[in-house]
């Protein structure tokens, strides 16, 4: 366990540059973002109500009030959100193949650490983990502060208040990341952590045999789809409907646990007795 | 200590060479403290089991001795120390007389070159 | 002992290990020897599961190799074995996490044997004193045996003797050492055992003083001989 711990602490601190830049990006871009709508915003209504002589209830009839959905619209608001994912995504490769490549061999060292080589994949997934709840925490602290800069900006009556449960319920590409039930958070962040340890069984493939491995690799992901859509698939096609929902979820949850379990221990063997340097 | 060592004879056996010639000539003394066997690898860049192996030979053939928890020490045994001078001295002849036998010379030639030689160097040496 | 028995292994089509077997005592330094290529690092790898074999066992006294056996047993690769952006100082720091059998008395020890500056990047370092930084995090760890390879290749000549110094010290003392080198020249003299490998197979395993001994010839003449017939 303290190894374990110890490896989580030593890869956090390797990325943990990169983390703190993507972070500090997020919330300039989304500042930015939040100045930038609520100006082009309040630029219209001057247009509209000084130089056109609009009356104040028209103008809010035609154009509405300014909400954060505009602002969580913008590509100043998902650019950087976009751009974490992007990383987030990438480093899932790059964790390992970081190792390997190039002049740096430490995974040579990795590999002779006087611990179990599972521990290596545990810390590099919860590395992953940390990541991506990091950078959700984070969103979720930064939203109330552009909420209230948004405040500042623009008068009462041009605005229609959201509150940081409504921004996160109704714009629904941040539903995905910030479910609205424990239920669903189990369901899309294990998802989350099941897409991972697969891929992370895939490169190890790739890292234990190469082109073969590539194939392996992509073969055992396309196993571990059918296998979580087979309850799925048998309660459509094959059984007629036959089981409750409730039924499913468990089966599903059953399905995800076998796949999540086999991937483990697929890259605890790999790991063990196939992976080469 | 500076031993160059070739790779066609034991090194242990080089080592004990060593100390037999440092001997003869006087340069160890009888009684004389050497190196533990760590040491000496470290000072000739030996491999400490060739200083062990050598340590073990010169044990066995009366060179040194060692007293428990004491250093190795050379013998004090004259006649030991008289055999090693006899042994280099027997084995640099032995040397000379394979060396020069072919070129058949009688023998008083040979010991006068000898002398000549030997004693125009001593003289240089003063 | 670490006993290798029989290992086959294949890259591909090619095969290049083709049963090789050889032992290497705790406290003696066994020499592998071979052309580029022969598969000496692969030998060494296999020893320390970084790569699978085919075939074959290989034994570290007595039981095959498991998580424990990284406190007893080292590997020195003629790569960096940790990252380059560290400082010496952050390089000890990982291994005293991680390994209980750290040795710091014994890696300021190096530091000053090797002359190396703790504060510096291992990246700024010389190709030669990053030779020395790896041999400091393999040599620093109070394991029984510790593997080399090829630790003088590409080190420039007073590095060269540094490292050869090594050898001689206490700092091998009573462990078993395996080293790899395609040249031997500055370092005959200081082996016990010697393998020689070709095409895939152990050619000869023998010792060197018994050659000088008992044949009057050196490791490379009996070299000579293996290899050219």
């Amino acid at each position: 366990m303290k190894k374990y711990l110890q490896l989580v602490n030593f890869e956090f601190n390797r990325i943990v540059k990169l983390f703190t830049v993507l972070l500090g990006i997020t919330f300039v871009a989304q500042m930015i973002g939040v100045v930038v709508q609520s100006r082009s915003y309040l630029n219209l209504a001057n247009e509209k109500m000084y130089k056109e002589m609009m009356p104040q209830a028209e103008f809010l009839e035609s154009f509405g009030q300014m909400s954060f959905l505009q602002i969580a619209k913008s590509s100043w608001f998902f650019g950087p959100i976009a751009l974490c994912v992007a990383g987030v995504a990438f480093y899932i490769f790059f964790i390992w193949y970081r190792d390997w490549i190039g002049k740096n061999t430490f995974i040579y060292r990795l590999l002779m650490l006087p611990t179990s080589r599972l521990n290596i994949f545990f810390a590099k997934i919860t590395t992953i983990l940390l990541m991506t709840f990091g950078f959700v925490a984070v969103q979720l602290i930064m939203i109330p502060i552009e909420i209230m800069v948004l405040k500042a900006m623009v008068p009462n009556e041009f605005r229609l208040d959201m509150g940081v449960m409504e921004v996160v319920t109704i714009i629904p590409e941040l539903t995905l990341i910030f479910p609205s039930s424990f239920m669903q958070f189990i369901f899309h962040y294990g998802l989350g952590l099941l897409a991972v340890s697969v891929l992370f069984t895939g490169i190890l493939f790739e890292r234990s045999f190469k082109w073969k491995g590539i194939l392996a690799g992509l073969l055992y992901g396309a196993l571990a789809v059918v296998v979580l859509l087979l309850p799925l698939l048998l309660h459509e096609f094959v059984l007629n409907n036959f089981f409750y929902p409730i039924e499913l979820l468990v089966l599903e949850i059953i399905m995800g646990l076998l796949v999540l379990s086999a991937s483990i221990w697929v890259s605890g063997f790999l790991l063990k007795k196939k992976v080469t340097v | 200590m500076n031993v160059n060592f070739n790779n066609r004879d034991p090194v242990y056996q080089q080592i004990v060479r060593y100390f037999k010639e440092q001997i003869a000539i006087g340069e160890i003394k009888p009684g004389e403290e050497i190196p533990s066997r760590r040491e000496l690898a470290n000072r000739m860049k030996v491999n400490p089991n060739t200083a062990q192996r050598a340590y073990k030979e010169m044990e066995e053939q009366g060179l040194i001795y060692t007293e428990k928890n004491h250093p190795s020490k050379i013998t004090t045994d004259n006649e030991i120390l008289g055999q090693v001078r006899t042994e280099l001295l027997v084995e640099a002849v032995d040397q000379f007389v394979t060396s020069v036998r072919s070129i058949n010379v009688p023998v008083e030639e040979l010991l006068d070159m000898v002398k000549e030689k030997y004693t125009e160097n001593s003289e240089k040496e003063v | 002992m670490i006993e290798v028995k029989e290992i086959e292994k294949r890259y591909g089509r090619k095969k290049i290990l083709k049963g090789v077997s050889f032992t290497a005592e705790k406290g003696e330094i066994t020499c592998l020897i071979g052309i580029n290529g022969v598969g000496k690092t692969t030998i060494l790898k296999a020893i320390m599961a970084l790569t699978p074999l085919h075939k074959g066992q290989i034994l570290i006294d007595g039981k095959p190799i498991d998580k424990h056996s990284f406190e007893k047993i080292t590997f020195i690769p003629d790569s960096l074995t940790m990252l380059p952006n560290m400082t010496i100082n952050e390089a000890m720091e990982f291994m005293k996490d991680f390994y209980t059998c750290w040795n710091q008395k014994r890696a300021n020890e190096l530091l000053g044997f090797f002359r190396l500056e703790p504060s510096s990047r291992i990246s700024s370092l010389s190709k030669g004193n990053t030779a020395k930084v790896n041999l400091l995090l393999g040599l620093a760890l109070d394991v029984d045996y510790v593997l080399m390879d090829e630790p003088f290749s590409g080190i420039d000549m007073f590095s060269r003797e540094e490292i050869a110094n090594v050898f001689t010290s206490h700092l091998i003392e009573n462990r078993g050492v395996i080293i790899t080198t395609h040249e031997i020249g500055d370092i005959e003299h200081l082996l016990d055992k010697v393998v020689l490998l070709d095409d895939g197979l152990v050619t000869k395993e023998f010792s060197a003083e018994a050659a000088r001994e008992n044949e009057g010839k050196s490791v490379i003449d009996v070299m000579r001989e293996v290899y050219q017939k």
